[in-house]
């Protein structure tokens, strides 16, 4: 038998190890694929610091009236290829790391965080960022991106 | 003529001593399989961080990326242990140079999209190593090692060697 055959047989048997081991350990632990679903995927709990879940007429409305900004979560490059009009991006991942886009949000205004949509969950987390961080009023509008793309609403292209 | 014949012969030598001297072996071994065991402990605490770092790529989706997020992390574990104590050293060289050849890809086409994201090599963090030409020059150097063990016929000072001798001189 050549070393490649030998060699292509051990690397099958690893992988096929790996595939035991780490559906095992994580269906144990109840970790990754095995996890609950996180509660405050829908549920923002009861304190009145938790930000509130917005439909896409509401955010619409606080868009069309100006008295809202709407603040993007996704990666700079999903935001480039295209998001909300007049929206900011603050990635989640980089949320301490940009203390200079947070500090230049509105406090007087509402803030409306949004991701990809419902597969998502980073909305969520900047929003509550951004009330730990100190703003009053902060909302998350969960349907996200696809939804306004769906729309046809207002979007900008950053080149 | 036959003065570059009797070169090449003497750097195919060269090149034989150099892959079965067994010291340079166990340093390879050593090396490439502490990383591996290194780089696997955080992603397997935390398969749901790996997860986001693959994410990040945005070359898979979903349950591919739950899949691999629960299994790559104990296929670096599992190569890792054979690297260092000397057992199916090819097959672990094979899968190992390989998803290095797949990591670097990954990294090589996030880089031309522009993408400024952590590499999740080591730490799920998002804030340790971004990806960078640096990170692809790693990659390449953990592929020739790869290689190396992989055409090394050298087994001393590992699990297997002293298996052989102990049931040839029982």
């Amino acid at each position: 038998m050549t070393r490649f055959h030998t060699a292509w047989r051990e690397s099958l048997a690893i992988i096929l190890c790996s595939l035991v081991l780490g559906f095992s350990h994580t269906f144990v632990q109840g970790k990754g694929i095995f996890a609950q679903p996180a509660p405050q995927r829908i549920s923002l709990g009861t304190s009145s610091a938790a930000p509130s879940i917005i439909d896409i007429q509401e955010a619409l409305n606080l868009f069309q009236s100006e008295e809202a900004v709407f603040v993007d979560a996704r990666h700079e490059y999903d935001f480039k290829l295209g998001h909300i009009r007049g929206a900011i991006n603050l990635p989640l991942a980089e949320f301490e790391t940009k203390a200079d886009v947070v500090s230049s949000l509105p406090k007087n205004k509402t803030l409306i965080t949004y991701c990809d949509g419902a597969e998502c969950n980073s909305s969520i987390e900047l929003a509550t960022k951004l009330i730990e961080s100190g703003f009053s009023s902060v909302k998350v509008f969960y349907s996200g991106w696809n939804e306004w793309q769906n729309q046809r609403l207002p979007v900008a292209v950053t080149q | 003529m036959a003065e570059s014949k009797a070169s090449g012969g003497g750097d195919a030598i060269m090149l034989k001593r150099f892959l079965s001297n067994e010291f340079n072996v166990l340093t390879a071994r050593l090396f490439l399989g502490s990383l591996l065991l290194v780089a696997s402990i955080d992603k397997i605490a935390d398969p749901a961080a790996f997860a986001r770092s693959i994410e990040e790529y945005r070359l898979l989706a979903g349950p591919v990326v739950m899949v691999f997020a629960t299994v790559i992390p104990w296929v670096e574990l599992l190569c890792g242990l054979s690297m260092v104590f000397g057992a199916v050293i090819p097959g672990s060289a094979l899968l190992m140079g390989s998803l290095l050849g797949v990591f670097t890809l990954a990294v090589l086409s996030a880089l031309l999209r522009g993408l400024d994201i952590g590499c999740g090599c080591f730490s799920q963090d998002p804030a340790a190593a971004r990806i960078g030409w640096l990170k692809v020059g790693e990659n390449i150097v953990l592929m020739l090692i790869s290689a190396f063990l992989y055409f090394a016929p050298s087994i001393r000072f590992s699990l297997e060697h002293y298996l052989m001798h102990r049931h040839k001189n029982p």
